[in-house]
């Protein structure tokens, strides 16, 4: 079976609009989270955001798209990251036109981010906006196709939180199984009315900046974002640089409720258990975990269950939407990217603001910067319809 | 991959075998609804209560499947929009009660994944999990998902594999004002030679078993391919390359299930289609049935493998050139010229 | 309005905000659980009561620990609606 590597990267977030910006934001421990410069609600004032802090204008002005009117937040955002992304692989426009091209993208919101027109469109109030044909899940994918030809298989993923994670795992066995040579992965979504009135009706969101693994947390804090990968077979990477490997990856449901996980942690358990598995490791060599952390009571106790399960010794671990808030879609490819960046650079960056650590295990999360050889890091993502996804990074040397 | 049971809920009755018997109900407007199951003899009504139209029609396509089908090892759903209903009340209560306290139900429910996640809980089902929402490619890239898991799989794997669709009053008005319905009524029966701008409107659940195992297998889904953007070269070749790809010859078709949708500005690339193969080649179309949506290749896969089987000869809604059982049956599908798909399905190999 | 009246109107809205299919207001009984017993509620419909309760009866609940004090069974929510509502 052929081998994976991580050829390429991309991301923008709250935290930077490049991925060496995020670094240093990891490494001096600069949080997004805060209040809402461009986003318009009600809840702009009462609670904070990992908003990336830049107008629709201005992100379209940075990718020449000032014309296109019908251009979503969404869509910007993933061509920022999925241009990035290409251009650190060095994909040429000619091997984005070859069929054995895939691009693999996730969102939660899509073209539904401008809830007020969606709201006018779809009852028929007035005249249409300019977004009528922009409100497809899939909306992003398509334009970001259409302006890069890209000629093999193209697909969009919807499992919630989890989707960028199984962006990358669907990418991942495209090449696995010979259907592509390299594959650009990932998800993006961008802070909307539809998302945040949702996440408050379930009463999850978090008033101050959120505290994944404190056992005082109150919730998660929204962020938004776009991350893409450029995976590639060993033999289409050939002599460029590697960047990481994907060694491992699972898939499993919880199949408990629709919008929270099982106590027992079944479905977490079971996906990291099937990461290990394929990459054939035993858990010890994990040497640090990203966590899923989104900072409610149900996710943090419920995944520090099943690390603790899991990890005899439990490794370090640390939920980085304590700097960027949770991305959505776009989490699972930004966890990843964030990921590799303590891999290749051996550093550990403490998750922010858990002060006294949930009481139920004894393990805590990562608490201060700590240099220390890597070689092997799992990141995980949980969404809602039970759906979990662990994927497992390994150095190249 | 073998194909083992399969299941619909569609604007026919075909949940039952009265639709395959021959019955074919004409509509004569231009929103083609479901003919729903009674689910409160399968779904308990502490669930069904919070189910949007969605996620009801999918878990009344599936549970039978999963009732009579021996474990199945993941679920892969393919759905453009997932439950729109739910999902735009829940707009609605945003703008109309300003952002107050608001109902989570139509949130959790409008998650395209809420359908598998629904039917992972139902089934106590813990295996692989995935919804793609690719638009007008949703239920293929849902095939080549599941594909690709059976290929990696132990001797005897099998998933549930699916779409789903839903009109609600909301997106039938967002397709409306994007040009994509027709303006005038039209019948179903009178669709495909329509001649007119637009299509007519329709909705579906349509579920498989697939396996990798060969046993009682109903049809085996050989391959499938997409394009997307391409000129009319581009299709041509496509096809050519695909055909040889599966060591095939045009003459080896046996049938075309062709998704014409009475769109006139998009006619033409079915007319190349048939010009690649020879002047008799028997062809059906299947958007008649059902009407336009977006993941409804996935009932004229339901269709192939029931032609493959022997089904709908003499049936009155057949429009088309078909005379004889087919062996190979090749399904092509576009949408808006834009995106265009080809599913190869064959008779199971005798063993 | 007296709490009869309240009572059973409030049976009608909990039957309509929750969509319980096949439940008439005299299936719900004044001193059962509504939580963990036969109805079958659980922490989603928890939310929805309390939109009922704000949208119905303009009574605002914020903090769940005051919440799982009110929410407990008819007598108890009715009790609460006939002493705090605004509307």
């Amino acid at each position: 079976m052929q081998k994976i590597f991580i050829t390429g990267m991309g991301a923008i977030s709250s935290i930077g609009s490049t991925v060496d910006e995020h670094l240093n934001a990891l490494r001096s421990g600069k949080c997004g989270i805060q209040k809402a410069r461009f986003f318009k609600s009600r809840y702009a004032e009462d609670l904070v955001f990992g908003e990336v802090p830049f107008s629709d204008y201005q992100l379209k002005e940075f990718n020449n798209l000032t014309s296109q009117k019908e251009i979503t937040r969404t869509t910007v955002l993933a061509l920022n990251a999925f241009k990035e992304a290409i251009h650190n692989a060095g994909i040429s426009a000619e091997l984005l036109k070859s069929d054995r091209t895939a691009f693999i993208s996730s969102s939660t919101v899509g073209g539904m981010c401008y809830t007020d027109e969606l709201y006018s469109d779809a009852n028929l109030k007035g005249e249409p906006s300019n977004y009528a044909r922009s409100y497809e899940g899939s909306d992003h994918t398509w334009r970001i196709t259409k302006m890069f030809n890209i000629g093999g298989v193209v697909d969009t993923i919807n499992t919630a939180c989890s989707s960028s994670a199984n962006a990358i795992y669907m990418g991942a066995r495209l090449i696995q199984t010979g259907r592509a040579d390299r594959v650009i992965v990932g998800g993006a979504d961008s802070i909307a009315k539809y998302t945040v009135n949702g996440f408050n009706s379930l009463m999850i969101l978090s008033e101050k900046a959120c505290k994944p693994f404190d056992e005082h947390r109150s919730g998660l804090s929204l962020g938004e974002g776009a991350a893409y990968l450029v995976l590639e077979s060993e033999d289409a990477a050939g002599k460029k640089h590697k960047i990481a490997e994907l060694n491992g990856f699972g898939n499993s449901n919880d199949a408990f409720h629709p919008s929270t996980i099982s106590e027992n942690a079944i479905g977490p358990i079971l996906s990291m258990n099937l990461a290990l598995q394929m990459t054939g490791i035993k858990p010890d060599l994990i040497d640090y975990v990203n966590a899923h952390g989104t900072g409610t009571m149900n996710n943090d106790l419920t995944e520090t269950r099943a690390i603790n399960t899991i990890f005899k010794k439990v490794p370090p671990y640390n939920s980085t939407k304590s700097y960027t808030g949770h991305t959505l879609a776009a989490a699972g490819s930004l966890e990843a990217i964030l990921s590799i960046l303590s891999l290749n650079n051996n550093e550990l960056y403490p998750s922010l603001r858990c002060e006294s650590p949930i009481k139920a295990h004894q393990s805590r999360p990562i608490f201060e910067f700590v240099r220390k050889e890597l070689n092997y890091v799992m990141s995980n993502s949980f969404g809602f319809g039970g759906n979990c996804t662990s994927l497992i990074f390994s150095k190249c040397i | 991959m073998y194909l083992k049971d399969l299941s619909s809920v569609s604007p026919q009755v075909t949940y039952t075998e009265e639709f395959i018997n021959g019955d074919y109900i004409i509509y004569s407007k231009n929103i083609l609804s479901v003919i729903e199951p009674s689910y409160s003899e399968i779904i308990p009504a502490s669930l069904l209560r919070r189910m949007g139209k969605a996620v009801r029609m999918g878990i009344g396509a599936a549970l039978p499947l999963i009732e009579r089908n021996e474990k199945i090892n993941g679920i892969v759903m393919g759905t453009a929009n997932g439950g729109l209903e739910n999902c735009i009340n829940f707009l609605n209560q945003i703008i109309e009660y300003d952002e107050g306290v608001l109902t989570p139900t139509h949130f959790v429910q409008s998650t395209p994944n809420a359908l598998a996640g629904q039917l992972a809980l139902m089934s106590k089902n813990t295996g692989y999990n995935v919804t793609h929402v690719n638009g007008p490619l949703a239920f293929e890239n849902a095939i080549l998902d599941a594909m690709m898991f059976l290929e990696g799989a132990s001797n005897k794997t099998s998933l549930l594999l699916g779409a789903v669709e839903e009109i609600s009053n909301y997106n039938y008005n967002i397709d409306l004002i994007a040009g994509r319905y027709k303006l005038e009524n039209i019948a179903n029966n009178d669709l495909i030679t329509s001649q007119t701008n637009g299509s007519i409107c329709g909705e579906g659940a349509t579920m498989f078993i697939v396996s990798n195992d060969a046993n009682d297998a109903l049809a085996k889904i050989i391959n499938l391919k997409q394009i997307n953007f391409p000129n009319q070269i581009d299709l041509e070749q496509l096809l050519n390359q695909f055909l040889i790809e599966n060591d095939l010859i045009p003459d080896d078709i046996d049938l075309l299930i062709l998704g014409n949708n009475g769109d006139v500005q998009f006619d033409s690339w079915y007319v190349l289609l048939r010009s690649c193969f020879p002047a008799n080649m028997e062809y059906v179309y299947y958007k008649n049935f059902v009407g336009e949506f977006r993941t409804n290749s996935a009932f004229a896969l339901f269709f192939a493998t029931q032609l493959l089987n022997g089904r709908f000869h003499n049936h009155k809604g057949i429009q088309g050139n078909f005379r004889n059982t087919p062996k190979t049956i090749l399904i092509y599908n576009q949408f808006e010229g834009i995106h265009h798909s080809f599913i190869l399905v064959q008779s199971p190999e005798p063993e | 309005m007296n709490r009869e009246e309240v009572k059973s109107e409030f049976k009608a809205h909990l039957i309509t905000y929750l969509n319980l299919l096949d439940i008439t207001p005299d299936q719900i009984k004044d001193d059962e659980p509504l939580f963990d017993g036969d109805l079958g509620l659980d922490s989603i419909d928890s939310v929805e009561l309390i939109v009922l309760l704000d949208r119905e009866y303009g009574i605002k609940i914020i903090n769940p620990t005051e919440g799982r004090q009110i929410l407990i069974d008819v007598n108890t929510i009715v009790d609460h609606i006939v002493l705090n509502r605004v509307k």
